[in-house]
């Protein structure tokens, strides 16, 4: 009938952004001791999310 | 960094805010929506700076600053991911907007308590979030209070900044309601990202720039850099902590009730960009001047000095000190009279309106602006007494309130969701979370908030299935979202 396919697709998408967050870093990223590893992986996570956001508000209209 | 010059910073800082909401008064407000939302005609910028000022308390610079001395990178990780949640007014928001300007909704439990067709509904949660709000404010309060008598090392006492606090927070309040939040918010936004900016930019740069800086942070403190790094976060940690966090935006009524506000979804969409890149700057920023204290300042045994000590040091001039100083006490006055604002209207709208009395709008605006020094001298009261409930409520506001989560979810997305159901999420998962705050209790590992969330799910879902729905309700309200929906963007 409530989300259309753009809301369902781009949620999920962020759903496992958000997963990675958690995984990566306590994983792949555990003994990367340099600004590349943690830091610069939620940087980006972060940078993909308002890009995400963006895509999902740019349509609202009045 | 003398007590005069900080107190000049103080006085400056006073007069320009009152300034500013002494002018943002338009006409008399004379019924709730125009007192709480600003008559749903707030701007987009406005309401992205006040977004902003209102969900970054001096949690930021004190405590995110001093979590990252403790734990390193973790901090910075547990911060991101409630900046990741924040994707949720992306959908919430435009359906929040859309059924409060049709059914003139002015609280988010309001508008649960007419969804589900109950009025006990929207009585139980707001005084579930009267609960859990009021202890955070008194600790935001008791922030003021630390952060002055620690910089002028007791000259200014701890009831003195609190007072002054407390005063601010309901002048700011009291002048034109939101209005004058908003605007009094968007100024001190603004400070606490400049300045913040600015003062770490200079701190980096008297550390060798950022490749000195983070060389120095991998060769020196390695396990700052990595999870669990030094053991604080543990994933269980780090989960437990998160989770509460990443639902913030919608069960913390005091930004869920901004998604009322904007003139327009265009606003509104303003509000929602606007916020993620000040969030991620200033997120940054914070994590930076942690940074920096572990360089400068190893070793400290007390993490919430880590920020004092830096205002201090040599490395950043006193003027700059001072304005940073001021930032920070504007980021928790910007936090508390926001949370003011919205309990005194879950107050008046819920639990005066829901008493069954005859009560128009007139009154409950009354009561609404009778409440609000209440509320202030009862936050200023548990600052001042600093009991360990209080500590325990304030630690478990976001625990707590994520247990209307489900309720939040259910109201746009089930039909088959039941004031039952609602009654018994919120009231015995919220009493769950005490329990486990005050004994703290962890089965296995993972914290309050957690096991909040998945017994109110459980108990939303398990409840509503065995009671009878407001089926004619919940379709009227379900099928006027989904067309409004559809008008209102493009591909839904």
């Amino acid at each position: 009938r409530l989300m259309s396919k753009k809301e369902l697709l781009w949620g999920g998408l962020c759903i496992c952004l958000i997963l990675l967050a958690y995984i990566i870093p306590f994983t792949i990223l555990k003994n990367i001791t340099f600004w590349y590893g943690s830091f610069l992986l939620w940087i980006i996570l972060a940078l993909l999310i308002i890009g995400i956001n963006y895509i999902l508000v740019k349509d609202w209209r009045d | 960094m003398s007590t005069s010059l900080i107190w000049w910073g103080i006085v400056i800082y006073i007069v320009i805010s009152l300034y500013i909401a002494y002018i943002s008064r338009e006409e008399q407000q004379k019924n709730m929506a125009g007192y709480f939302l600003g008559n749903r005609k707030m701007n987009g910028f406005v309401s992205a700076l006040s977004y902003s000022a209102t969900t970054y308390s001096a949690f930021m610079m004190v405590g995110l600053a001093g979590l990252t001395y403790r734990g390193g990178v973790g901090a910075f990780g547990f911060e991101i991911i409630y900046f990741m949640g924040v994707t949720l007014v992306a959908f919430f928001g435009p359906r929040f907007w859309l059924v409060g300007k049709k059914y003139g909704y002015v609280t988010p439990s309001e508008m649960l308590g007419d969804r589900y067709d109950n009025k006990k509904v929207a009585t139980i949660i707001s005084l579930s979030s009267c609960l859990f709000l009021i202890p955070y404010s008194a600790v935001q309060l008791a922030g003021v209070g630390y952060l002055l008598e620690g910089m002028t090392d007791g000259e200014i006492s701890f009831t003195t900044g609190a007072i002054i606090a407390t005063i601010l927070a309901i002048v700011f309040t009291y002048f034109a309601g939101i209005r004058s939040v908003m605007w009094t918010d968007s100024l001190q936004a603004l400070m606490m990202i400049i300045s913040s900016t600015i003062v770490v930019l200079l701190l980096v740069n008297g550390l060798g720039g950022f490749g000195k800086f983070f060389g120095t942070l991998s060769t020196e403190h390695p396990k700052s850099l990595v999870v669990p790094g030094n053991g604080y976060f543990s994933f269980t940690t780090f989960l437990s902590l998160t989770i509460p966090w990443i639902f913030f935006s919608i069960s913390n009524p005091q930004v869920s009730q901004r998604m009322y506000m904007p003139a327009s979804l265009k606003s509104l969409r303003r509000m929602v960009l606007g916020f993620l890149v000040f969030g991620l700057i200033y997120t940054i920023v914070s994590v930076m001047w942690g940074y920096s204290a572990i360089m400068l300042f190893p070793g400290l045994d007390n993490p919430d000095v880590a920020t004092p000590n830096l205002l201090s040091s040599d490395l950043i001039p006193p003027v700059l000190g001072v304005i940073v100083m001021v930032s920070i006490m504007a980021a928790a006055i910007s936090t508390i009279d926001s949370i003011l604002l919205t309990l005194s209207s879950l107050f008046a709208r819920d639990v005066y309106g829901g008493t069954g009395k005859r009560s128009n709008e007139e009154k409950q605006l009354k009561v609404g602006k009778f409440i609000i020094p209440v509320i202030a001298i009862l936050a200023y009261a548990f600052a001042q007494l600093q009991l360990n409930l209080i500590a325990v409520l304030s630690v478990a506001a976001s625990s707590g309130l994520i247990v209307s989560v489900p309720a939040i979810i259910g109201a746009f997305f089930w039909r088959r969701g039941t004031a039952a159901g609602v009654i018994s999420s919120v009231s015995i998962g919220g009493l769950l979370v005490i329990i486990l705050e005050i004994t703290k209790f962890k089965p296995f590992g993972l914290g309050s908030g957690v096991w909040g969330l998945v017994s109110a799910i459980i108990l939303f879902i398990t409840v509503s299935l065995v009671t009878k729905a407001p089926e004619q309700k919940a379709n009227e309200f379900l099928e006027y979202v989904r067309t409004a929906m559809q008008k209102h963007t493009k591909s839904a």
